[in-house]
């Protein structure tokens, strides 16, 4: 059997990566849109500008530590090779991370910005040129964001899923999996971010943070629907790997703690919330306890997801 | 080895059943290339079957098999693994980071992690032997001529005789690897 060479500093980077996609996406996405001149959810926006750089940049923290040689990681950008998904992923981290920074300079509060600056040594004074107002680069960074978010989002699935030896991964439906769990991870901890906050929650906000989960769990889920049927339906090599899930040491992980209680209890939850918008036109009665709960769902499943797919992806093999 | 300046691809035949499990040529290995304790880079698999008196017992050595399309240097980020023109995968120790992807990548599990120096190693067919014109380690050890190393472009060669007079297998072929160690039957 096949040793385990990734751990879990791996799961916890595949799962923080994707968490920062997922939120600079949504957050990008208030941005960009606009009434009236003005982004459509500025708390959205913001919080999730705020948000965004620190998962990011734990877990490539981690990634780093986990090397062999951790002080050799700068070789990663010293080339760049197509045909690894890590080097092309190392280059996406890298961009995404900037643009992350970028946008949460660009949102931070005037005073919080000048307070930073006061900070500074006096013999760094010259730095405090930086000092300006970057509010309007907010919409430019939200847009150029966007393709990085979704290419760090999909390219945590694309490593495991290009490896031809682990037929557990080798399936084009991962990177989607992951992608979609990275977004509905990302827009769980906003939900979480702002039922936790003392200010209460305006209808729009929250009618545009669940239609977008729900959209995301639903994908999410159609996705790993089809990569159970395909795998069961492919060579003898996955219906084996699938074993581990269908009946072997990740079956209860998979089935009760990551489908059951990570996606469709709380895309039940966040239905269930919705209801007064799908079926008549009442107002949402925003519970602030059962909207942090899915959110918690959610996150734990997209942590489980990345868990039993680095684990069982691994002991999977051919005969 | 041959003429030097001749295009050249390395690969090894390997006789299965004349092995007996001696380990000679696991022993050659680590004492050639200092492995590590408790690290190889060849092995032999071994597999029972049956009750007295219908009984099997098989000798399957194993190690790097040289792939002409190694998975293992595609995945690496930095082109730390790389393949040389005649066929040998090496390892370029000062620009690997230790990320492991490449033993993640390989079929056949050939790769071992070096904690010591925070590298991946594998069998290397005994670069530094070959390119003076010698036998890798296991090769010339192997009291049983399992092994029989040589130049599959080479036409009078004992390996091309071997493979075209002889049905043989390799290891998992439909990962793609196209490995280069052929098992004959």
């Amino acid at each position: 059997m096949k040793t385990i060479e990734w751990g879990i500093l791996i799961v916890n980077y595949l799962f923080l990566g994707g968490l920062s996609a997922g939120i600079f996406f949504v957050s990008a996405l208030a941005t960009y849109l606009q009434e009236d001149g003005q982004p459509a959810y500025p708390r959205i926006a913001k919080y999730g500008a705020m948000m965004a750089p620190w998962p990011v940049a734990l877990g490539s923290f981690l990634l780093i530590f986990d090397l062999g040689n951790w002080y050799r990681f700068y070789k990663l950008f010293l080339h760049f090779r197509w045909e690894s998904p890590m080097s092309i992923g190392s280059w996406l981290l890298l961009v995404f991370t900037g643009i992350t920074f970028a946008a949460f300079y660009a949102w931070l509060p005037e005073e919080a910005r000048h307070r930073l600056f006061a900070w500074l040594p006096k013999r760094l004074a010259f730095l405090k040129r930086f000092d300006l107002d970057l509010s309007a680069w907010r919409r430019p960074l939200a847009m150029l964001g966007f393709p990085f978010s979704i290419g760090v989002g999909i390219y945590t699935g694309v490593l495991l899923g290009a490896v031809q030896s682990r037929p557990f991964w080798n399936t084009n439906l991962v990177a989607q999996m992951f992608l979609f769990s990275a977004l509905s991870t990302g827009t769980a901890a906003l939900i979480l971010a702002l039922s936790i906050n003392r200010k209460s929650l305006d209808f729009k906000q929250v009618r545009f943070l669940y239609t977008l989960d729900i959209c995301f769990i639903t994908l999410e889920f159609f996705i790993v629907l089809p990569y159970l049927i395909h795998g069961e339906l492919s060579v003898r090599a996955v219906q084996e790997a699938l074993k581990l899930i269908l009946g072997g040491p990740y079956t209860v992980a998979f089935w009760l703690f990551f489908m059951g209680m990570g996606l469709l209890l709380p895309l039940f939850i966040e239905l269930w919330e919705m209801k007064p918008v799908l079926l008549a036109k009442a107002t949402v009665h925003h519970n602030k306890v059962l909207a942090a709960g899915a959110a918690f769902l959610v996150l734990t499943g997209g942590y489980l997801l990345r868990y039993i797919f680095v684990y069982a992806g691994q002991i999977s093999s051919f005969r | 080895m041959a003429d030097k300046g001749k295009k050249k691809r390395y690969a090894l035949v390997l006789d299965s059943k004349k092995c007996m499990n001696c380990k000679a040529c696991v022993v050659a290995c680590k004492a050639e290339n200092g492995v590590p304790v408790g690290k190889f880079r060849n092995w032999i698999d071994e597999e029972k079957r049956g009750a007295y008196p219908k009984l099997l017992m098989t000798f399957d050595p194993g190690q790097c098999m040289h792939c002409e399309n190694p998975s293992c240097v595609r995945v690496c980020p930095t082109g730390a693994s790389y393949q040389r023109p005649d066929g040998i995968v090496l390892i370029n120790y000062s620009d690997c980071i230790g990320c492991r992807y490449c033993m993640i990548a390989c079929p056949y599990n050939a790769r071992y992690f070096r904690e010591d120096l925070g590298v991946v190693d594998k069998c290397t067919f005994c670069v530094q032997r070959v390119d003076r014109g010698q036998l890798p380690a296991c090769v010339e050890t192997c009291p049983s001529k399992v092994r029989v190393f040589g130049d599959l472009d080479d036409a009078n060669g004992e390996l091309q005789a071997l493979l075209t007079t002889r049905r043989y297998l390799v290891k998992k072929p439909e990962t793609g690897n196209g490995p280069q160690l052929y098992y004959l039957l």
